[in-house]
C-alpha cells in the first residue's frame, strides 16, 4: 500500500512531472473546445458572408418558410399533446399485472419501436385508403391525419417505456403506503405513484419530444408542405443551398432549444423541497 | 371477540414456510409488542393484518369482519388500520401537511379545509406543527416517521401497525419517535409493534409476544417476560440481548 501511495512522487517528496496531469488535461479541453468553435464559427461566417443571398432569404421567410414552420409546429404541438397522454398508458400497460394487457402494451411497443416511422407513415398514408375503391377515400388531405396518427403511434411507444422506467424507479413502499391508508390502485398510481414517475421520466420524455420535432421532417414524403419540402422548392428553383438550409436550421431550432429549456422548467418545478432549503 | 385476531394463520413465500399456524388475539386498548430475531416472521405478520401480504390458510379479522377473505373489502378495511413502516414512506412530492390530507380527502370525501384543519392538530401532536409545509426531504429521519404517524392517525384508525419504525432512524432521533408513540399508547391507541427496541417494549407494552421460526414461541406480559420468561426460546433470546 506504502508504495502504491507514493507512486509519482521523487524521494523527496515532490510530485514528478507526469506527461498528462490534471492540470494539462483541462488546458488540453479547452484548446480542443476553443479549436472546435474558432472552427466552426468560422465555417458559419463563411457561409453567411459568402453564400447566403439575403434578399433571397428575406423574399422566401414569407409566406412559404413561416406558412412551413406554422403548419410543422401545430402538427407537433397536437402530435407531442396526444404522443405523451397515449404514451402514460402505454407505460402503465407496461407495468400491469394483468398478463394479457402487459403482453398486449409490450407487443405495441415491441412494433412501433421495432419499424421505422418512415414506414409507418407510409402504411396509413397509402395503407388505409386501399381499403375503398380507387378515388372515393373519404378524407381529404390526407396526410395531415396520417402525420398525426404516425407520430402519436410512433412516439406513444418511447413515451410509454420511458413512463414504464420512471414508474419502476418509484420504491415499491410508496404504493404500500398509499393503499395502507385505504386508496385504491387507481388512487395510489394517480396520486403517488404517477406524479413521482412523471418526475423520473421527464428527461427520457423531453428527449423523445426533440426527436419527434425533428421527426416531422418525415412528412416531407407524404407530400405536407414542412421545413424539408419548403428547402426542396426553394433550392429546385434558385439552386441556391445555403440560404434555405440556415431558415431550415433556424426554424428546427426555435421549437428544439425552447423545448428544452421547457422540460428543465418542468424538472425544475418538481424539486420539492430539494434544492430550497 | 377481540379487536384483530389472526387465526391459524399460514403463509408461504414459494417453498418457505414464513408463518405456521399463528393465532394471536389483539384486545381493544392493548399494546401487543412483537419481538424475535430476524426472519422470524413478525413483519410479514404486521404486513398480513392489512394484507399487504396474502396469506395462504386460515382467517384475519378485523372487529370480526375477515380481512383474508377473497372478497373482503380491503379499501374500507384498511381505513381502520393505520400503519407506518420502518423506511417511513412518505409521499416525497407532497409537504407534511399534504401528506396528512391526501387520504382523508380522497379516501374519505374530506373537505380540504377541514383536512387541513385535522391535519395541523395531529402534526402539533407529533410536535411538527412549524414543519407542515416543509417537504419531506426537508425534514429528518425522526421528523419524518412522527409525520408519518400522524398520517396514519389522520385515518382515525382504530388499530395502528408499526414495522420497526425506529430501525432506520440514527439513535439520537429514536427517543422522538418513541415518545410519540409512548403517548398514543397512553391514549388508550390499540397497537400492534414489531420493535427490536426492548426499553420501549417493556415500557410500553401490555404483551410481549416472541416470534421464532415463523410461530409464536412465548406471549406473557412484559414483567413476566422481562424477569422471568416461561419458555426456554424466551431465556435464550433474553441472553443474547445481553
Amino acid at each position: 500500500m506504502a508504495e502504491s501511495y507514493s507512486e509519482g512522487r521523487t524521494g523527496d517528496g515532490e510530485y514528478q512531472e507526469q506527461f498528462l496531469n490534471d492540470k494539462t488535461l483541462r488546458r488540453l479541453g479547452a484548446a480542443i473546445a476553443g479549436l472546435f468553435t474558432l472552427g466552426v464559427g468560422g465555417f458559419i461566417a463563411a457561409i453567411i458572408f459568402t453564400q447566403v443571398d439575403f434578399e433571397l432569404f428575406v423574399e422566401i421567410i414569407h409566406p412559404q418558410f413561416v406558412n412551413a414552420f406554422l403548419r410543422v409546429l401545430a402538427i407537433i404541438l397536437v402530435g407531442s399533446l396526444l404522443s405523451v397522454t397515449a404514451g402514460i398508458f402505454v407505460g402503465l400497460g407496461r407495468v400491469s399485472n394483468t398478463g394479457f394487457t402487459n403482453a398486449v402494451a409490450t407487443a405495441y411497443v415491441e412494433f412501433f419501436r421495432g419499424t421505422p416511422l418512415l414506414f409507418q407513415l407510409l402504411v396509413i398514408y397509402v395503407g388505409i385508403p386501399a381499403f375503398w375503391p380507387p378515388g372515393e377515400f373519404p378524407i381529404s388531405n390526407w396526410q395531415y391525419p396520417t402525420a398525426i396518427i404516425g407520430l402519436t403511434l410512433n412516439h406513444a411507444a418511447y413515451v410509454g417505456e420511458a413512463v414504464r422506467g420512471g414508474i419502476d424507479a418509484v420504491p415499491e413502499g410508496q404504493m404500500e403506503a398509499a393503499r395502507s391508508l385505504g386508496m385504491s390502485y387507481v388512487q395510489g398510481m394517480r396520486e403517488v405513484v404517477l406524479p413521482q414517475a412523471w418526475r423520473n421520466a421527464l428527461a427520457a420524455i423531453g428527449n423523445d419530444q426533440v426527436i419527434l420535432v425533428k421527426d416531422t421532417s418525415l412528412l416531407t414524403v407524404i407530400a405536407v408542405p414542412e421545413l424539408i419540402s419548403a428547402f426542396r422548392n426553394v433550392n429546385s428553383t434558385t439552386f441556391d443551398p445555403w440560404t434555405p438550409i440556415i431558415l431550415v436550421a433556424i426554424a428546427y431550432l426555435m421549437i428544439t432549444v425552447p423545448l428544452g429549456k421547457i422540460v428543465s422548467y418542468l424538472e425544475a418545478r418538481s424539486d420539492w423541497g430539494g434544492d430550497r432549503r | 371477540m377481540s379487536l384483530l385476531e389472526f387465526d391459524e394463520v399460514d403463509k408461504y413465500f414459494g417453498e418457505t414456510h414464513v408463518l405456521k399456524d399463528v393465532d394471536l388475539d389483539v384486545e381493544e386498548g392493548e399494546v401487543c409488542v412483537i419481538i424475535g430475531p430476524s426472519g422470524s416472521g413478525k413483519s410479514t405478520l404486521l404486513r398480513c393484518a392489512n394484507r399487504l401480504e396474502e396469506i395462504q390458510d386460515g382467517e384475519i379479522r378485523l372487529e370480526g369482519q375477515s380481512i383474508s377473505a377473497a372478497d373482503a373489502d380491503i379499501n374500507r378495511l384498511r381505513q381502520r388500520i393505520g400503519m407506518v413502516f420502518q423506511s417511513f414512506n412518505l409521499f416525497p412530492h407532497k409537504t407534511a401537511r399534504e401528506n396528512v390530507t391526501l387520504a382523508p380527502t380522497k379516501v374519505k370525501g374530506l373537505k380540504k379545509g377541514d383536512a387541513e384543519r385535522r391535519a395541523d392538530e395531529l402534526l402539533d401532536r407529533v410536535g411538527l406543527r412549524a414543519q407542515s409545509n416543509s417537504y419531506p426531504n426537508q425534514l429528518s429521519g425522526g421528523q419524518q416517521q412522527r409525520v408519518a404517524i400522524a398520517r396514519a392517525l389522520a385515518m382515525d384508525p382504530h388499530v395502528m401497525l408499526f414495522d420497526e419504525v425506529t430501525s432506520a432512524l440514527d439513535p439520537e432521533l429514536v427517543g422522538e419517535v418513541l415518545d410519540v408513540m409512548h403517548d398514543l399508547a397512553e391514549e388508550g391507541m390499540t397497537m400492534l409493534v414489531v420493535t427490536h427496541e426492548m426499553g420501549f417494549a417493556r415500557e410500553v407494552g401490555d404483551r410481549i409476544v416472541l416470534m421464532a421460526d415463523g410461530q409464536v414461541v412465548e406471549d406473557s406480559p412484559p414483567e413476566v417476560f422481562f424477569e422471568n420468561p416461561k419458555t426456554d426460546r424466551g431465556k435464550q433470546f433474553l441472553s443474547k440481548l445481553l
